[in-house]
């Protein structure tokens, strides 16, 4: 039945084709290290999820991002889980994003014909550096907001165009409900598009280019 | 990389690839377990780390130490090495530089070798790029403290984070010259509420003082609020707190308290944050505290601001001091002489001095360069300061504040003017916050709001002034400008406007509810009801005159027959406030109009006499008794002290108010001396109500 099934939908969408270049292509010996780029993609997949879970419950005002925030961490069944997990997530995510950064200088993997591949992971590890940085906003709490005073005052330092940014970060001269409305909107819209995007991009041509050889001594 | 290396890589990746596993299930599974593992220990974390959540944010705490998340620590380190000017480069230039290097990587690094020992210069700039991070990142954990404790106790910090800082951040920078305490209380721009709902009076003082000093919140906490609450002391007298301050532990109240003396404990500089804290900056509120009682709502005063200034900090001459000679011996004359010129070394002058002098003197023993002049001052009396030196008790930043506040307040712009001219000149007919309501002088009609956002967008201030000043004679609205025969001046008409103008960014409290027609028409109005909502605005509500002619004067009655009277309400007086009636009142109502009027000299002809207690002391009890009362002089707090005291005695003659120093300072008829209150004149119908009790017996009942 299952098989009659998945032969009736091969015929009409070739799932198979798609299965077989993506699961059945050969990939050359590889170590652990290799293991760091997946690792990354379901951090990022479990900080979607949990992040998705939190906005029911979270208000991005002044006045009741705390509360709300709160609310979850005692209120909401698991909601100490979902937001333990967002929480510790962020830091997985730096610490694993940057050993796979550190595995692919080391086996060269960026040079010939990955470049393209590296130039997509540098723009995602800047993605990943913007939500950690507009999300720490997020939870309202003292931490948070001296933080995020200092962060943007500092966005705030280049001459020129340094009042500038410091305007656009914080939505006026000081931290505001505009600016925790901006930074929400940029950690649960701006960003995560972004990310899709430049995942797309790069897993497409991790699949497409094919996973790089653990370089021999020789290489 | 040339051609041939990019054809050999290829080849030896595909050869590579032949000899590798299938990515399912192989890599799948190594993938599965490291993903497995790292799930374990997000969920181990959350459960027994947790995601910490600390105290609210409070923008007002600037004694947080913040502390980026531990991957910004690298940056927060960095940043300390380069400081003043150089910040940018920490800033800008060398994170750019880094992201720079590191996006273009594949096109710096050309080499064809892939073997990280094959590459050493990478390698090499990568380890060590690696090891600065952690470095830095390490030394920045060693190098903060961990957060401060939030202090606890600063209540009107606490108010500050409860109230104002979720929109306005940890500070706000005020213009001088505003009044804090009304922004506070009434909101003013776009989505600032009016908190005087919420706030008591107090609170908002001490908030208003907090975001004007908020080093004073601070002190106050440190030295104050063991014993005293915030609200106390702001409401308290800021001559008092300067003496407290000042006196330390010889302050009296503060005899038994176990407390620092204070100019030891704090800085002059200290002391006067802690005083522009408890007594805010607020020019509005100094001028009511401190100047009111004797200067009423605002002072004429033309000069410049530094004289003002100079005026205040000197204080200034007043009240005459008596000549000493008529009442006391010459040895007691001596004796406080004595003391005045050293109080130290003639003891006994102090019983004298309390005796006679401290009531208008306070604690202040005024200094005299010699006996001989001591002497002669006190037998012969003479003008003396009776002003306190303000620029001894207040601190510069309120003496600004007090003299850009009673500038403004003598050009007739201080909004505060406004909202007063609007209750009673605008107010009788349009409602307190201009809601509108039923037309008083055209029966039937419904005075639209003019609180509106609509009426005032789509009225500029011209045409607001305009209006005010001409009036709309069709609507019923008579003139209000001095041009027009009203009785407002064009600033005080500008006041008004501005004050409308206050509704478009802060509307009323009072939501303008729809007005109702009267539920029975304007004809059956009574004469008596017509003058008091038509005619009384000018006429007066017995016809005694004020802006308008007396109509119960006897001249009047006899100069003009009934048809007279009712030709001139019909038609009008050109150029005046007298608009022509006819337009808005019936014949039958101008009938019953002109037989009111002939009715008004005979019920104003005999007063009901009025009542002391009732009507008389209440008037006395606010205009007179906050200077004339226990200073010495003529002392209007009681039927007794009225009659009896002063040195001008008796200033009530029963019977005879044109012979009575009390009516004649009322009238301005003296024959020396100012015209009482120094703040302007008593309104004519409490000066009638004086007159009358007096010409009625004077009577203590």
């Amino acid at each position: 039945m299952v098989a009659k099934f998945a032969n009736w939908l091969d015929e009409r969408v070739s799932w198979r084709q798609v299965w077989d270049a993506i699961f059945l292509r050969k990939v050359p010996k590889v170590n652990w290290f290799y293991t760091l780029g997946s690792a990354t993609l379901f951090v990022a997949v479990n900080q979607a999820v949990t992040g998705i879970l939190l906005t029911l419950y979270y208000v991005p005002t002044p006045d009741h991002a705390y509360d709300s925030v709160q609310y979850i961490t005692t209120q909401v069944p698991a909601g100490w889980l979902i937001r333990g997990l967002h929480h510790w997530g962020v830091s997985a995510m730096v610490v694993l994003v940057v050993l796979h950064m550190l595995r692919v200088i080391f086996y060269g993997a960026y040079k010939y014909p990955r470049e393209v591949t590296w130039f997509s992971g540098i723009i995602l590890l800047l993605v990943v550096i913007g939500f950690g940085f507009t999300g720490y906003l997020l939870p309202w709490d003292q931490k948070a907001y001296w933080a995020t005073t200092v962060g943007t005052r500092i966005a705030g330092t280049p001459p020129l165009i340094g009042d500038y940014l410091l305007r656009i970060l914080r939505g006026g001269e000081d931290l505001s409900a505009v600016t925790l409305a901006r930074f929400f909107g940029t950690h649960v819209w701006v960003l995560p598009a972004t990310l899709m995007l430049l995942l797309g991009i790069h897993l497409y041509l991790v699949i497409r280019i094919g996973i790089s050889a653990v370089p021999k001594k020789e290489d | 990389m040339n051609e041939q290396e990019k054809r050999t890589y290829l080849e030896k990746y595909q050869e590579a690839k032949k000899k590798g596993f299938p990515f399912f299930p192989d890599i799948v599974f190594k993938d599965a377990v490291v993903s497995l593992v790292v799930f374990i220990v997000l969920i181990a974390l959350a459960y027994f780390v947790g995601a910490p959540l600390e105290a609210r944010a409070n923008p007002a705490d600037t004694t947080y130490t913040p502390r980026p998340e531990w991957y910004f620590l690298f940056l927060f380190q960095l940043l300390k090495y380069f400081p003043g000017k150089l910040e940018v480069i920490g800033v800008i230039v060398l994170p750019t530089l880094a992201i720079l290097l590191l996006f273009f990587l594949p096109l710096l690094d050309q080499n064809p070798r892939r073997h990280f020992l094959k590459r050493p210069v990478i390698t090499t700039a990568a380890t060590l790029a690696v090891a600065g991070i952690a470095f830095l990142t390490v030394q920045a954990v060693r190098e903060t403290p961990p957060p401060a404790e939030v202090t606890s106790g600063d209540q009107t910090a606490a108010l500050y984070a409860a109230n104002c800082a979720p929109c306005h951040g940890a500070s706000i920078t005020v213009p001088p010259g505003t009044n804090l305490h009304q922004v506070i209380a009434q909101g003013k721009h776009e989505g600032m509420p009016a908190w005087g709902a919420d706030l008591s009076t107090d609170q908002i003082d001490a908030l208003a003082g907090f975001i004007l000093s908020p080093g004073g919140s601070q002190l106050f906490t440190q030295y104050c609020a063991e014993c005293h609450q915030v609200p106390e002391l702001v409401a308290s007298n800021p001559l008092e707190l300067k003496r407290a301050l000042d006196e330390g532990l010889t302050y009296p109240p503060h005899a038994n308290a176990k407390i620092s003396d204070w100019s030891a404990v704090m800085s002059a500089e200290e002391r006067s944050r802690l005083l522009n804290f408890l007594a805010a900056a607020d020019g509005e509120r100094l001028f009511a505290t401190n100047c009111s009682p004797c200067h009423g709502s605002s002072v004429a005063f033309s000069g410049s601001e530094a004289e003002l200034r100079a005026l205040i900090s000197k204080g200034g001459l007043h009240l005459e001091m008596p000549p000493w000679q008529t009442k006391l011996s010459q040895t007691e004359i001596e004796t406080l002489a004595n003391y005045v010129v050293d109080p130290k070394a003639e003891p006994s002058g102090k019983n004298l001095f309390d005796q006679y002098c401290k009531t208008c003197h306070g604690e202040r023993v005024p200094t005299a360069n010699n006996l001989e002049q001591a002497r002669q001052i006190i037998a012969s009396g003479r003008p003396h300061q009776t002003m306190p030196i303000w620029g001894d008790i207040l601190t510069s930043e309120q003496l600004d504040a007090l003299v850009q506040y009673t500038l403004q307040a003598a050009q007739g712009t201080s909004l505060a003017t406004g909202p007063q001219l609007f209750g009673t000149n605008c107010a009788p007919c349009h409602d307190e916050f201009g809601e509108g309501g039923p037309n008083p002088s055209l029966p039937g009609d419904i005075i639209p709001p003019i609180s509106s956002s609509e009426f005032l967008k789509t009225h500029d201030d011209t045409t607001l002034q305009a209006i005010i000043a001409q009036g709309q004679p069709d609507l019923g609205m008579t003139p209000f400008g001095t041009a027009y025969g009203g009785p407002l001046e064009d600033t005080d008409i500008e006041a008004i406007v501005a004050y409308m103008r206050s509704w478009e960014v802060n509307p009323p409290a009072a939501l303008p509810p729809q007005a109702q027609p009267p539920a029975s028409g304007g004809t059956t109005l009574s004469g008596a009801e017509i003058y008091a909502q038509v005619c009384a605005q000018c006429h007066g509500l017995h016809g005694e005159g004020g802006s308008g002619p007396a109509l119960n004067a006897p001249q009047f009655q006899a100069a003009n027959t009934d048809q007279d009277i009712a030709n001139t309400i019909s038609a009008g007086r050109p150029s005046t406030a007298m608009i022509a009636w006819g337009g808005f009142l019936t014949s039958t109502q101008i009938e019953q109009l002109v037989s009111f009027i002939r009715t008004l000299p005979s019920s104003s002809a005999s007063p009901a006499v009025p009542s002391f207690a009732v009507d008389v002391m209440p008037i006395l009890q606010v205009k007179c008794v906050l200077c004339h009362g226990s200073l010495g002089g003529w002392n209007a707090a009681s039927y007794t002290s009225i009659m009896t005291s002063g040195n001008h005695v008796p200033v009530v003659i029963p019977g005879d108010a044109a012979n009575s120093l009390l009516a004649q300072k009322l009238l301005g008829t003296q024959a020396s001396g100012e015209i009482m209150p120094p703040s302007g004149k008593l309104s004519d119908s409490e000066i009638q109500i004086i007159v009358n009790w007096i010409n009625t017996g004077a009577l203590e009942k």
